[in-house]
């Protein structure tokens, strides 16, 4: 805490310094000028599957030659700890932060580890993904089951799509994967089916019965996509839609189903490190991410939906036929934060328990 | 005046790094925890917690149980194959010598990403090979093996750690005078008696040493048990000390307290090791001529002994190789493989990549330098050991040896605790001080090896002809060892490229290796990228085996044996 407040202090001070030396947020080609000189690198640490969002991050480097983006990726608290290990020990390593927790995020800003950057396209970003000015998205992480349309029937994709107690099918019993790690889309459906406004549909027996039907369980859920792609488990019950999205353009069998309501929500948001090794780098990157370029590509490479207001879903897979267009569930990040621990425990004893 | 200088630095160079990131780990075990971290002040939670909470004891039980089934399998299957292999009239011995160790080449991550394609239940190729070939005869049998299950964790670290059993014994067996055989089989014991009655209580201390080894290499894997147990419903003390230091939430204190408890376990094992060694060492006699006596002829056996071998070799080097190297053409994971299903665009995207030539390259710098400090270092202490013994040169020796009982996880979380602060921290600078903590024991074993073969006598006379001790040194011993130096840093260099569970530990944006690589990939769900990685790591270490051999005539694999790598 110390060492923060030491971080956050000297920041107060030089901040008309920085603020002299960084360019105005619209100023592009003084950042990308800066940003070469500075290095020509951005390091970014980031949640989402690395595979895609190395094609994202290829894509800003071919608008930005001679800007190269590192990546990092680890899981959500994994991503938190190491930054926040690497910041309080003036290891200044990291420029980018994405992390797939909200509250995460929200610690990181108060902490003051995130640097305030208003991107150009601010007001064009949605209120609830945004925190302040220091860390934004416009990611959209649409929770979905993902499938291999070889070993899932028309008929049970119905009976899966018509209602999120589809799972609850015998046949389904043994068939699909979870994954039982804390991270943020980790929790997302948990935190959905506790919903007290769900209390008669969903709650706690609701997971009970899940875990019941005695799913297998993967430390993570992008392995358990590759195995739902192999065929070794029949679909995966739930992850986010962008990384079976990406399987999907490869080739691979993959389709997804979202009954209604769906949660849809900010939820790998980032920020620029207040004490980014590379901050023009950083900032030039945070800017292009969430403009329409940006959105273009997370949308083309990633295969995700987008945020960004004018920018319209042009997503070749969500015009296929089979494309799910449910309801939006929004997310109660204050409920959220309070049960996140508990919550999470009480789907991974479950899952002990039933094994 | 300038020998103690060298032999000071060495010794200040393993203590750092040796000892002092062993420290602070255990200290980190008796430090209160906070949200994100440690806490300045003391406390005894985090080792109560651990060493009394049923969560832990489970982990701590899963890993006797497994590294003993380990241990057991490779221990009964390492010896068979030794025995078959030097003492028999088996066929094609000398290219299945070198086929039995192979595994060693293979990193055992990369070895658990051929499984997953080779063993799953539903979709492996094994399974649906077998399938596939027995169907048209009418014949539906359940799938023949699951890998991930309790079982496939044992059966993978088991085909890829049994070659140091194999190589230790086989070493002995080779080094043994065969007068005490020879006398058993002439007073009427049969060859399988005089075998089981003589030779192999005489290889005890070889056969244990290299127990121990396999014990400790089983212990400290996380990354096959972690994986795997997650599915199958269990949780070792490695991989409980991963998550702990590094996942949601993070328990440093815990981690700590968890790596104490797998050092202690190790250490028991050491324990037990000597204590039988120190009893057989009562009766054994090796006298260094090597053997001599009979070939053990196989008879009706013959063939069916080398189908064992051959079979060991399938299952731990050629299916999974094969398995790794179509996995990396595959577009993505599947159980059935056709033509339209190949693409070389992983192999494309790897080598227009900036992160994967900077993992390949930093792992190539890694490899070189800790090889050239280990095998330096090594060379110091076994020199000042052997030659200058005092109670300060033996003290460095002992100390130098302490990461052989310490899981390379434990280094790195000193490591890490260490390098936070300073400037070093995120360099691949780090990385070197954990590979050379690790692997100076190996250093210091070579050489001691190769320099007890060498009578004092030769420097001796050197020395008393007006060379200093450097000038002995440089004109005399190191010319005699250079095999063996050699030998040493290409063995150190392919522990390095393999090395994962500190790299894990301490890898950034700048420093990351092939072995991280290929376990972030994995991680990430691109099971086609990891397997490029792996078929890279893998062609650059059997680049080394095989160059070494056609360039040098040295035999890798046996340098290994005896250095315990």
């Amino acid at each position: 805490m110390k060492i923060r407040n030491w971080l956050a202090a000297i920041l107060l001070v030089s901040a008309p310094a920085l603020a002299q030396t960084l360019p105005a947020p619209s100023d592009e080609a003084a950042l990308y000028a800066n940003a070469k000189t500075e290095g020509g690198t951005v390091v970014w640490y980031l949640n989402q599957p690395l595979e895609p969002l190395r094609l994202v991050a290829n894509d800003f480097e071919r608008q930005y030659p001679g800007i190269h983006v590192e990546l990092q990726r680890a899981i959500g608290m994994q991503l938190f700890q190491k930054f926040t290990r690497e910041s309080d020990a003036k290891q200044f390593i990291a420029d980018v932060v994405q992390i797939s927790d909200p509250v995460l995020m929200k610690n990181l800003a108060e902490g003051n580890y995130l640097a305030h950057w208003k991107v150009p396209t601010y007001d064009r970003i949605p209120a609830s993904y945004k925190i302040g000015d220091q860390a934004m998205t416009i990611i959209v992480t649409d929770m979905a089951i993902l499938y291999n349309p070889n070993k899932v029937t028309p008929e049970e994709v119905a009976i899966l799509q018509a209602d999120w107690r589809g799972i609850l099918d015998p046949r389904f019993k043994g068939r699909f994967a979870v994954a039982n790690t804390k991270c943020g889309i980790c929790y997302v459906g948990i935190s959905f089916f506790l919903d007290p406004a769900f209390k008669d549909k969903f709650g706690p027996s609701f997971l009970e019965k899940v875990a019941q039907q005695k799913p297998a369980i993967y430390a993570d859920s992008v392995v358990a996509i590759d195995r739902v792609v192999a065929g070794e488990q029949d679909f995966l019950f739930y992850f986010t839609e962008g990384p079976g999205v990406t399987k999907y353009n490869q080739g691979a069998p993959m389709r997804w189903i979202e009954p209604s309501p769906r949660p849809a929500y900010a939820n790998a948001i980032q920020g620029v490190s207040s004490t980014a090794p590379h901050p023009n780098g950083a900032r030039l990157f945070q800017n292009w991410i969430n403009s329409d370029a940006g959105a273009k590509s997370l949308q083309q490479s990633y295969g995700v939906r987008t945020s960004l207001a004018g920018v319209p879903d042009d997503r070749a897979v969500a015009k296929l036929p089979w494309a799910p267009h449910p309801q939006d569930y929004e997310v109660d990040f204050v409920r959220w934060e309070k049960e996140y621990d508990s919550a999470q425990d009480l789907w991974i004893k479950l899952l002990k328990q039933y094994r | 005046m300038r020998e103690r200088l060298i032999w000071l630095v060495v010794a200040a160079m393993v203590l750092i790094l040796a000892v002092l990131p062993l420290a602070i780990s255990l200290d980190s075990a008796f430090r209160a925890e906070t949200r994100f971290g440690l806490a300045d002040r003391h406390s005894l939670d985090a080792f109560l917690d651990v060493f009394t909470g049923e969560e832990y004891l489970d982990a701590l039980w899963q890993t006797i149980l497994i590294s003993t089934a380990v241990t057991v399998l490779c221990l009964v299957f390492g010896v068979i194959a030794a025995v078959l292999i030097a003492r028999t009239d088996l066929p094609g011995k000398s290219a299945l010598d070198l086929m039995v160790v192979m595994p060693m080449f293979l990193s055992p991550f990369t070895g658990l990403i051929s499984w997953v394609a080779l063993g799953s239940a539903k979709t492996g190729f094994l399974n649906n090979g077998l399938h596939a070939l027995l169907a048209p005869l009418g014949i539906d049998l359940p799938p023949l093996m699951d890998v991930w299950t309790y079982g496939g964790t044992i059966w993978v670290m088991f085909l890829f750690f049994m070659p140091f059993v194999y190589l230790f014994t086989l070493g002995s067996l080779r080094s043994m005078d065969g007068a005490l055989e020879e006398a058993a089989r002439s007073v009427g014991a049969s060859p399988i008696g005089a075998l089981i009655r003589v030779t192999l209580p005489l290889c005890l201390p070889s056969i244990l040493a290299s127990g121990l080894v396999v014990f400790a290499l089983t212990a400290e894997t996380y990354t096959i048990p972690g994986e795997i147990g997650n599915y199958a419903g269990f949780t070792v003390l490695s991989w409980q000390i991963f998550l702990d230091a590094t996942g949601a939430n993070v328990h440093q204190a815990h981690a700590a307290s968890a790596a104490l408890m797998l050092v202690l376990v190790v250490v028991a094992a050491l324990i037990l090791q000597r204590r039988i060694t120190r009893k057989s060492s009562r009766y054994v006699t090796v006298s260094g001529k090597g053997f001599s006596g009979r070939r053990l002829e196989l008879g009706s056996w013959r063939w069916a002994a080398f189908g064992l071998v051959v079979l060991y070799i399938m299952f731990a080097t050629v299916l999974p190789f094969a398995a790794l190297l179509l996995s990396s053409f595959l577009r993505n994971s599947t159980a059935v493989v056709t033509m339209d299903m190949l693409t070389t665009e992983h192999y494309r995207q790897f080598f227009s990549n900036q992160d994967s030539y900077k993992a390949l390259t930093n792992t190539l710098f890694l490899a070189v330098g800790s090889a050239a400090i280990c095998v330096a270092a090594g060379f110091v202490i076994s020199i000042a050991d052997l030659r200058y013994s005092s109670f300060a040169t033996r003290m460095v020796a002992m100390l130098s040896a302490i990461p052989v009982a310490v899981p390379g996880l434990v280094y790195g979380i000193g490591i890490l605790w260490l390098s936070l602060k300073s400037p070093l921290y995120g360099t691949v600078w780090v990385l070197l001080g954990a590979y050379i903590a690790k692997f100076v024991p190996f250093g210091v074993m070579m050489s001691r090896g190769g320099l007890q073969q060498i009578h004092s006598d030769l420097d001796g006379s050197a020395r008393m002809s007006g060379a200093s001790p450097i000038q002995a040194m440089w004109y005399v011993t190191l010319p005699l060892m250079r095999m063996t130096l050699i030998s040493s840093a290409f063995c150190i260099m392919l522990l390095c490229i393999k090395e994962l569970s500190a790299s894990a530990m301490l890898y950034t944006a700048r420093s990351e290796v092939l072995s991280v690589l290929t376990w972030h990939y994995m991680d990430s769900g691109n099971t086609q990228f990891a397997a490029v990685v792996g078929v890279i790591q893998t062609v650059m270490m059997l680049g080394i085996v095989i160059g070494l051999r056609a360039a040098f005539g040295v035999k890798l694999e046996r340098t290994m044996g005896r250095g315990g790598a």
